[in-house]
């Protein structure tokens, strides 16, 4: 008798609805323990596995009972009772215990123990009725005496009992008939008998078909506890038994698809578990006492790979000794890991490092129905090799990164994904590195200024992107190098030309300088010239007025004359009146004289003395008019002379108006040109201002045009040093071809610094009348101006 | 005086009144001279020659006057103060009558000797000279001595005979 020590008073309530089952071989070795019974009882899986069942046993159960429970199972019977077991720790459990023999074909292989938790009421009675047992120390529990008597009766074989009622009903039948075959009553006889024999036979037949129905029920029950569900049933019966048939029929169907669906679970459970065994990923799932309940093959692999590793920090590991033993023994400190996994409700990461080898793993509840986490699974990664290959890339990158592409990965100590990774990464250190060696040598000619080497070889991608573009940058270069070669030429030329232009130009601007100078000395003169012609205009007007004046009284004197010319005139006419009158009289006398002499020539020698006095009139008349004729032509002259005076006095007035409005129109026009004298006076002011800004301007030319000239000059040295050191580039169009000759600059800058030219002529704010002078004074350069 | 002169060396003398017609000197005998008058302005006689420039009232006779400058259909043609008329008496088939002859100016009274005279000079059938008389020569000039009744022959001009008349 096996004693389970120590014990605790403490109890662990069974769960409602729980169920704890084992399995144990005819010997009573457990074979299975589910899971509710591993975590009850406390103990490891692997702890019970292979045990007998009696290592839970509880001291305080009598040991009558479990020869009661062997001795009814060996039987073949099925026990029940409520039992008191022990967990690990000592502390106690109530179970109501059902224990049946398993049957397969037809004979016992093992016993299937079921446990459901009791009632409070069930513990109590069989507290009591063990502690009594204890007590008492019975060798049976069986009933023994009358009870024993009672109870066989109560068991009696149902044929006897039907045999034994038989023979109570026939009694008083064969009395009754014995009575009737004494009294002849042959008909009461017969009845009787008849009567009896039917109801015998009816009996009889009642009781054979409840028997055989009983017996064939019992071979079903055994074929349905065999898992054979094709039994034939008859269903057509109407009465009780053909109920109790379907009834039977029924729950054969059902058992039929509970066990299908059980089988269904359990292959699907199988299949996971197959799947789970034979997936690449290392899974360990442990109940709630963090003990491994499963491990798949890969996970048993990876421990018994990284056993001898792991062994060297933890001694006692044993990977073939892993299921069923405690999770906590891959930490140095258990208590801290069982802390987090006892908490454990989600997804927990973590890595541990174990004689050198790298576990990694991640930890996940495994919840029920109801939420309840009924164990955790464990996923292992020996990430050893991956760790070693990742420091290792690790190093190569790292190294790739600083530039070193000498490395490589090994490849000898790798195998699978690892070695085509390490190929595929040394590949590629061996693509950058030809890559960048060539696109380093392709610019280390750059360096050197060689444009006509490029790279080559085929690329593809972003090397080809960057191959294209190196040679495309080369090509441009050169492309560009030619170029700015041309133009450092061009600009080599046009710098000498400009400074040609320069020298040129800063002789031009002395000379405009000079020029200046000389505008501006006759500028002076020119002003003083119009202050004289202002001076002379303003005496020219005053001597015109003054002749305006005397002009004037001319004017008056001539209109005196003109009257007196007028007067004398008149008289004159008078007189040619008078004078007409004396010559009318005159030619009327000779007229009258000739009348007289012919009136004496008619008179004849009578008239002769008329005739004579009439000639002498007629001389007479004659040198009258004559006179008159001569006073005429006198007075005729005097009037021609003096309207001829007239003529000349009135046009003398008129002249002398003309000369007075001509002398004002002089002295209009003199005081205009005194006025302008004095505009022009400002505005050779103005011009002398602009003139010496024009000086300043120019010195400031001159000055600038220096600096362009210096400038070109360093321009031009500046185009020689960039065509010296473009010479640097050797493109494929320059190799080989001699660069033309260039003037060296030193030889412009000679022509140019032979040149006079002032040094830095300083912008000087100086009079105009001491410019000349001073200019002369300040500038040797100017000097010969 | 130089013509009484000339007078003095012919036998049979006739006194001429020389007058002026555009500057050349002219002479008809002075017997047939009746009056001389000054140039006053004539009655206009209508439809008659140019020449017949009108008629004068002298004390009641109605005298035609002729110019002679127009007759002569020579230049310069005006009439000045000291224009004069000469009335002259003409012979005619018909009886004396009186006209009057317009001159530039009277020169003077000659005493011509006749045989100082000279002949018109002969230009021909074609030229008409009849009413010359001939010509005088002095030193200085050529004076034309006029046939009065030649010159002034009603016949010769039409219309003067009805004004006569």
């Amino acid at each position: 008798m096996k004693v389970n020590m120590p014990v605790t008073d403490k109890e662990v309530i069974m769960k409602d609805g729980t169920i704890l089952v084992t399995r144990t071989n005819l010997k009573g070795v457990i074979t299975y323990a589910n899971d509710a019974f591993v975590e009850i009882s406390g103990f490891a899986l692997n702890e019970l596995v292979g045990k007998n069942h009696n290592m839970v046993r509880h001291p305080d159960m009598p040991s009558i009972a479990f020869q009661d429970l062997w001795e009814t199972v060996q039987a073949s019977k099925p026990w029940t009772a409520p039992v008191k077991n022990r967990t690990k720790t000592g502390d106690y459990y109530w179970v109501e215990a059902n224990v049946t023999p398993v049957y397969k074909n037809g004979s016992v292989v093992e016993y299937l123990s079921v446990r459901y938790a009791p009632s409070r009421e069930q513990v109590d009675a069989a507290d009591k009725l063990y502690r009594e047992l204890n007590n008492t120390k019975p060798t049976t529990i069986r009933p023994t005496g009358l009870a024993k008597l009672t109870k066989n009766i109560k068991e009696m074989s149902i044929n006897k009992k039907a045999l034994i009622a038989t023979i109570l009903f026939l009694i008083p039948n064969v009395c009754s008939m014995i009575e009737s075959y004494q009294t002849q009553d042959m008909i009461h006889l017969g009845g009787v008998a008849f009567l009896s024999l039917i109801a015998v036979m009816l009996g009889y037949s009642i009781l054979s078909g409840l028997l055989k129905t009983i017996t064939s029920s019992q071979s079903i029950f055994k074929e349905i506890a065999d898992e054979q569900f094709r039994n034939e049933i008859d269903l057509d019966r109407n009465d009780q038994i053909g109920d109790f048939y379907r009834d039977l029929y029924s729950m054969q169907v059902k058992l039929n698809a509970d066990l299908a669906f059980s089988k269904q679970v359990g292959a699907e459970s199988l299949r996971i578990k197959q799947a789970l065994d034979n997936v690449n990923s290392s899974v360990m799932v442990a109940n709630n006492n963090l003990e491994i309940i499963y491990m798949n093959n890969t996970v048993l692999e990876t421990f018994k790979n990284a056993e001898a590793d792991i062994k060297t920090q933890l001694p006692h590991f044993d990977s073939s000794k892993l299921l069923g033993a405690n999770i906590d023994q891959f930490h140095k400190e258990p208590s801290k890991q069982r802390g987090m996994l006892a908490a454990l409700t989600s997804t927990h990461k973590a890595e541990l490092i174990l004689g050198g080898r790298t576990l990694a793993f991640v930890a996940n509840p495994v919840l029920d129905e109801e939420g309840d986490r009924i164990g955790i699974v464990v996923e292992w990664l020996d990430r050893t090799a991956e760790v070693k290959i990742q420091k290792e890339i690790e190093h190569l990158v790292n190294a790739v990164k600083e530039g070193d592409l000498s490395n490589r990965l090994e490849l000898a100590d790798k195998t699978g994904f690892f070695e085509h990774l390490s190929a595929g990464i040394n590949e590629l250190t061996d693509g950058i590195e030809q890559a960048f060696s060539e696109i380093n040598s392709a610019m280390q000619y750059l360096a050197t200024g060689n444009l006509s080497s490029k790279i080559t070889a085929e690329y593809h991608g972003v090397y080809g992107e960057c191959k294209n573009n190196i040679n495309a940058t080369i090509d441009k270069l050169a492309e560009i190098v030619g170029q700015v070669r041309e133009s450092s030429d061009f600009i080599n030329n046009a710098s000498r030309e400009i400074a040609a232009g320069n020298n040129n130009l800063s002789e031009r601007v002395e000379t405009q300088a000079s020029s200046l100078e000389e505008t501006a000395s006759s500028m002076e003169e020119l002003t003083s010239t119009v202050k004289n012609n202002s001076e002379n205009a303003q005496e020219a007007k005053k001597v015109s007025t003054k002749a305006r004046g005397l002009a004037e009284k001319g004017g008056d004197i001539v209109t005196s004359a003109v009257n007196a010319m007028a007067e004398i005139n008149e008289s004159s006419n008078k007189i040619s009146a008078i004078i007409g009158v004396i010559d009318e009289i005159a030619f009327q006398t000779n007229l009258l004289a000739l009348n007289a002499s012919v009136e004496a020539a008619r008179a004849g020698e009578q008239g002769r003395g008329f005739s004579v006095v009439a000639t002498e009139v007629r001389n007479l008349a004659q040198r009258s008019a004559a006179a008159a004729q001569e006073s005429k032509a006198l007075i005729q002259t005097s009037i021609q002379k003096v309207r001829t005076g007239t003529e000349f006095v009135n046009e003398t007035g008129s002249a002398l108006n003309e000369i007075v409005t001509g002398v004002q129109h002089v002295g209009d026009i003199i005081s205009e040109i005194a006025a302008a004298s004095i505009e022009q006076s400002q505005g050779i002011e103005q011009v002398n201002q602009a003139v010496s800004q024009m000086d300043e301007i120019t010195q400031q030319n001159a000055a600038l045009a220096e600096e362009a000239s210096a400038a070109s000059v360093s321009m031009s040295d500046q185009s020689e040093t960039m065509t010296s050191l473009l010479a640097f580039f050797q493109t494929a169009e320059t190799s080989g071809i001699k660069r033309a000759a260039i003037v060296p600059a030193a030889a412009i800058r000679s022509s140019v610094e032979s040149q006079p030219v002032s040094s830095s002529p300083k912008p000087s704010v100086r009079t105009e009348s001491a410019r000349v002078v001073a200019s002369n004074e300040e500038d040797s350069e100017w000097g010969e101006f | 005086m130089s013509n009484g002169a000339k007078v003095n060396q012919s036998n049979i003398k006739a006194q001429y009144l020389t007058f002026d017609l555009a500057g050349e000197m002219y002479g008809v005998e002075i017997l047939r001279v009746q009056e001389i008058r000054g140039w006053e302005t004539v009655r206009d006689i209508p439809n008659t020659p140019d020449y017949i420039k009108g008629a004068l009232n002298l004390r009641g006779e109605i005298v035609p006057i002729i110019d002679l400058r127009i007759r002569f259909a020579m230049d310069n043609v005006e009439y000045t103060p000291v224009t004069v008329v000469i009335v002259l008496c003409v012979e005619t088939e018909k009886g004396p009558s009186v006209m009057g002859i317009v001159a530039d100016a009277v020169s003077d009274v000659l005493d011509i000797n006749l045989s100082e005279i000279k002949d018109k000079p002969n230009l021909g059938a074609k030229i008409d000279t009849c009413f010359m008389r001939g010509m005088y020569v002095t030193k200085d000039n050529m004076i034309m001595l006029m046939d009065v009744d030649k010159l002034l022959d009603p016949e010769q001009f039409e219309g003067i005979a009805g004004i006569l008349s």
